[in-house]
């Protein structure tokens, strides 16, 4: 069979245009780069190599462990290659892109400003020097800390002795989404944290209504302004936003140029997460400097068909020009074809045997695809903190309402008997 | 469950909502480069899994079986080259508890049935190879077929084991069940006659059928005659074990017999082992009972010697006994068969053999060897008694091995041309791979070790292997591969080299070839064809029988006569069969010897004068399809009485089948034959 596939093609590259390394394992975003009309290099761990090779794909090793001495020694090497920007495409590799690019670009600023991004408690500080509106936030290096700060908070909530607490949020600094992510009620849980969770931001509960923005930056502005609708925080998401969410576009676009303006941000990729309650207030939760985590990215292309991922590389590469840009991104809601949205699936039974796709989800029309893969282990771990999904279920339709409820109906079934 | 509440509830509905979905999976597919084309098979497998699950699914896959091979839903998986499928191991996949592995192998069945019918093609398996490939995997899944899996389909779920289930019937509707069933039971005697070392698959074949003539349920209709011989050749071969009464019952049932009716049991079983080349555990456990009651004078009948064979057993009594102590178990009872043929043989006269045979009863194996056994036979019995077991078939029968679903045919072959022309030798290999786990051959005067080299021995799949093979082939592949690399950047083919010093010293050091190795292209045809017939054809060569096995190469080719591979085979004898024709009986390390080579050519294994495990052509169609063969020189025969007209007959089948794209350009044919 002739596969004109099976090697990487030189000649689709633009000499004009700029050179890309990826840095993290992502093979929807190297098949992105692959097809698309620049020049790239993935920079990955070394068990990645085995499949570069036998893929043909462009590939340097490096293993992304904390900054050290020989950070450098990569960036170097990458401009000695001729790259011209690092694309982080984990949270992981943000402050790795930060250094890199500093050193590609000649912006020491740049590192800098990757480490108030991968850094929560930074982030919420610069967030409200910056005038931005954000909760009570402290640091907690042990569980006495903990117990203080939940009591302290629901003092200032004029709560009496008795009256049911308000909830805290306790986040790893560095870690990405809902990695590390405890909800704290009573004192009693917090013997629950396992001391090497320390040190941990602390943040008081926002009431309102959380989504997430993707914005892709160029030249200091915003080339295309996503918003994402979270049916339940953790389990679903899907795009466009329906339109009750999507009635304070404006007001978010005003919070991401001060986010731009407060962070300093030139050109990339934004992910925030906000609150926003009932009377229009809008609560900063935090932001990221990387793609959104629950396959968002795809689900964009699903929605409006353009490859989000080449939207990436086009808003970091130095060479990419204004017309580029605005010819590659469609205009937002209007030109979106369908709503997707995608499901995290967690075994609802202790023990489990095989993967069953429950005949409601399987014979609804809004269900395209999913990619459950079968137990490994009969017994499931017991959810401590917001863990890992076991992998996503993908949603499409025309009606955001009907594919809402499908999603939230499907936190009631068993995908592992 | 409430289906009122869903949106789509009609079948046919839902089987489009399906359809729809599998396309949309196939267009991601097809879309993919190379960087996730695997990571997008998935998606469309579970498509394909929800199709399968409703009524009409498998009909529409069938139909569209062409897109998704096309889409690449096979590439890079395991059922991407459907010729190289083994039907033993579908069973595997269509119970697995994981839906994706069950679902490609419906799906690769699905592309034998469009192949088999016709409606595709995938080179170079033909249809009949396909259709072949599917009787055997429906005789070796008749529980899945008639849901009688049990314990299995519990464990892979409901929905999973309706889907096996269902793929199968489809198969078989559209094959015809009874002549699946006929066809089979066809097949079975067509392996059974040429007499097999390795019959598992046979029997659990022979064991799938025996189920479902039991079951009262099941209506077979017409079909299945000749299936009886079959299944009481293994659970009931005489009266008093025809109903299958189990081990303990029947050596209580013998503790019970007279002397006649001992006698007339004995040889019952003997004639049942002689008809089919199968031996019921049954009889092992009457020849334990014989020695156990120190009646060992009944063994020439339980083994069904004739005067020679217990001429032989009663020269070497002790160690016959011995060798049945060790190695005769009811779990390893088709060694008996190898046993009573290694006696027919009268192999044990030649002086080196019963000492060897005496060292084999005590070898200590090594650890690597014994694991190796351990995993592939299991434990009962131990690993020593399974490789005692294995020697003695292989002993008895040196047509009966096989390379399995290895590249190993030299190896395979190899082994056979020793038990066959010198079993002292192979009981020594034997000793040095089971009890070393290394065997040195010499190159030239250099010593080659089975450890030199640095490379890892490659794997062996197993389970179609016998206990000889799985232990000494890993070694002698090895062994040639390093013979093979010592010759390169030599200017003619290394087979010239490497097949005398592997083979043994008989193995002729002449060598003529008919392809040139630079170019791929034919060279000298008419020439070594007229040398072929002068060495190995008796009305040229004065009339002498071949006298040691040879070593040849085989251009292999499909029922459309187009090459398929090169393949290493023995030639054995050159005889007149019964109808006065001339034949090469050869032996072909692969599994199964009866081979359709298209142009008329195909290959007998029975009916031609062939010895079991023979395989035999007429002189002229065998030499149309060599194209390597060794020959003393000093014995070149008479190349000048051969006619012009038998060469040119033979050199046109060369060129119309094989060679059809090997015939070099006009300057070169100028040269002067020499």
């Amino acid at each position: 069979m002739p596969d004109d596939k099976k090697t990487a093609n030189p000649e689709n590259y633009d000499p004009e245009k700029g050179y890309i390394a990826l840095l993290g394992w992502s093979l929807n975003a190297i098949e992105a780069a692959d097809q698309f009309d620049r020049r790239y290099v993935v920079v990955a761990p070394d068990w990645a190599e085995e499949y570069c090779q036998n893929h043909d794909i462009p590939y340097l090793p490096w293993n992304f462990e904390r900054l050290n001495d020989r950070s450098v020694e990569i960036a170097q090497t990458l401009k000695d290659m001729g790259v011209d920007v690092a694309i982080p495409l984990f949270e992981e590799t943000v402050e790795w892109a930060g250094a890199i690019n500093a050193v590609l670009l000649d912006k020491p600023r740049l590192f800098g400003q990757a480490m108030l991004l991968r850094d929560k408690a930074l982030m919420k500080r610069r967030a409200q020097l910056g005038g931005i509106r954000v909760g009570i936030f402290e640091e907690a290096h042990d569980k006495d800390d903990v117990i203080r700060f939940l009591k302290r908070v629901n003092q200032t909530l004029l709560k009496l002795d008795g009256d049911p607490n308000d909830p805290i949020h306790l986040k790893a600094f560095d870690k990405a989404g809902c990695l590390g992510h405890r909800v704290i009620r009573t004192p009693d849980e917090v013997d629950t944290i396992p001391e090497e969770e320390f040190p941990v931001l602390m943040e008081s509960h926002l009431d309102g209504w959380e989504f997430a923005v993707e914005a892709w930056i160029h030249d200091g502005k915003i080339a295309f302004l996503n918003i994402s609708e979270y049916v339940t925080l953790g389990y679903s998401v899907f795009v466009p936003a329906t339109p009750d969410l999507e009635q304070y576009r404006d007001q978010i676009r005003q919070q991401i140029e001060l986010l731009i303006k407060t962070f300093d941000i030139d050109f990339g990729f934004l992910h925030p997460e906000y609150f926003v309650t009932s009377d229009g207030t809008m609560y900063f939760g935090e932001v990221a400097y990387r793609p959104p985590g629950f396959k968002v990215f795809e689900l964009l292309e699903r929605a409006y068909g353009f490859n989000a991922y080449q939207g990436l590389i086009l808003a970091f590469d130095p060479k990419a020009t204004a017309e580029e840009v605005a010819a590659f991104f469609p205009k937002e809601v209007v030109d979106a074809k369908t709503y997707a949205g995608c499901f995290g699936v967690y075994p609802r039974r202790r023990v489990v045997s095989r993967l069953e796709m429950p005949p409601e989800t399987e014979d609804h029309p809004y269900f395209e695809s999913h990619e459950l893969t079968p137990p490994l282990e009969e017994t499931v771990t017991k959810r401590t903190a917001f863990g890992t999904h076991w992998g996503l279920v993908y949603f499409q339709g025309e009606d955001p309402y009907k594919l809402r409820d499908l999603l939230k109906a499907q936190e009631e079934m068993d995908f592992y008997v | 469950m409430a289906e009122h509440d869903r949106l789509a509830d009609e079948p046919a509905q839902r089987l489009a909502l399906r359809a729809q979905r599998l396309d949309g999976a196939l267009e991601a597919l097809r879309g993919a480069s190379r960087v996730t084309h695997g990571a997008k098979v998935p998606r469309a497998l579970d498509a394909a899994r929800q199709i399968l699950a409703e009524e009409g699914g498998l009909e529409l896959l069938h139909e569209r079986i062409a897109a998704l091979v096309e889409a690449g839903i096979f590439r890079g998986s395991d059922w991407d080259e459907p010729d190289r499928l083994v039907p033993a191991l579908a069973r595997q996949a269509l119970t697995s508890p994981d839906s994706a592995t069950v679902v490609i192998e419906v799906l690769s069945e699905l592309r034998f049935l469009a192949i088999a019918e016709g409606s595709y093609t995938q080179r170079p398996l033909t249809p009949a190879a396909a259709h072949s490939h599917l009787v055997r995997v429906v005789a070796l899944n008749l529980s899945i077929l008639f849901g009688i899996a049990g314990e299995a389909e519990r464990q892979q779920g409901e929905r999973l084991a309706a889907i096996a289930r269902r793929s199968l019937c489809f198969i078989v509707d559209r094959l015809g069940f009874e002549q699946v069933i006929d066809e089979l039971i066809a097949e079975i005697w067509r392996i059974l006659e040429q007499r097999p070392i390795r019959v598992e698959p046979v029997r659990e074949m022979i064991t799938q059928i025996a189920r479902c003539l039991q079951d009262p349920a099941i209506d077979l209709g017409g079909s299945g005659r000749g299936a009886e011989r079959l299944v009481s050749s293994l659970y009931g071969p005489t009266r008093a074990c025809s109903e299958d009464p189990g081990v303990a019952g029947y050596a209580e049932r013998l503790a019970a017999m007279d002397a006649v009716t001992l006698q007339g049991e004995v040889l019952g079983l003997a004639r049942s082992m002689h008809d089919t080349g199968l031996v019921s555990p049954y009889h092992a456990v009457a020849v334990r009972h014989l020695l156990d009651s120190n009646q060992g004078t009944l063994l020439p009948d339980v083994l069904g010697l004739s005067s020679t064979g217990r001429d032989c057993l009663l020269c070497y009594q002790g160690l016959v006994h011995a060798l049945v102590e060790a190695a005769i178990h009811p779990q390893s009872c088709q060694a008996l068969y190898g046993l009573a043929l290694m006696l027919e043989r009268g192999i044990l006269y030649q002086p080196p053999v019963a000492p060897a045979l005496w060292r084999q009863l005590r070898l200590v194996l090594a650890p690597a060897a014994r694991e190796r056994l351990l995993q592939t036979y299991g434990d009962t019995p131990a690993p020593e008694q399974q490789l005692l077991a294995g020697v003695l078939a292989v002993l008895g029968q040196p047509l009966g091995i096989g390379q399995g679903n290895n590249p190993t045919c030299q190896s395979a072959r190899a082994l056979s041309m020793w038990s066959y022309a010198e079993p002292d030798y192979l009981l020594q290999m034997v000793a040095w791979a089971a009890r070393d786990d290394a065997i040195i051959m010499h190159f030239e005067g250099d010593a080659i070790s089975s450890r030199d080299g640095g490379l890892p021995r490659p794997p062996l799949l197993g389970f179609d292997l016998d206990p000889v093979s799985l232990l000494v082939v890993p070694h002698l592949d090895h062994i040639y591969a390093q013979m093979m690399q010592r010759c390169v950047g030599r200017a003619e083919d290394p087979h010239r080299w490497v097949n005398p010093e592997f083979h043994g010293w008989w193995a002729g050091r002449g060598f003529r070839i008919n392809v040139d190795v630079a170019t791929g292209k034919l060279a000298a045809l008419e020439d070594f064809l007229r040398h072929f017939f002068a060495c190995y054809h008796p009305y040229y060569n004065g009339n002498q029988p071949l006298i040691h096995p040879q070593p040849a190469g085989i251009a292999v080719t499909d029922s459309a006569a187009r090459f398929i591979g090169w393949h290493a085979i023995t030639i054995l004898r050159v005889a007149l069969d019964q109808a006065e024709e001339m034949r090469v009986y050869f032996f072909n390390p692969n599994n199964d010897g009866g081979q359709d080579w298209g142009d008329g050519v195909v290959v007998s294994t029975a009916g031609h004068g062939e010895r079991y495990g023979e395989s035999s052509l007429p002189f002229a169609e065998f030499a149309s399809r060599l194209y390597i063969f060794h020959f003393d020189p000093l014995e070149p025969g008479a190349p000048e009485t051969v006619e012009e007209s038998v060469v040119a007959g033979c050199a046109e089948r060369v060129r119309g089948s094989w060679a059809a794209d090997r015939i070099p350009e006009l300057a070169a044919q100028a040269v002067p034959p020499p």
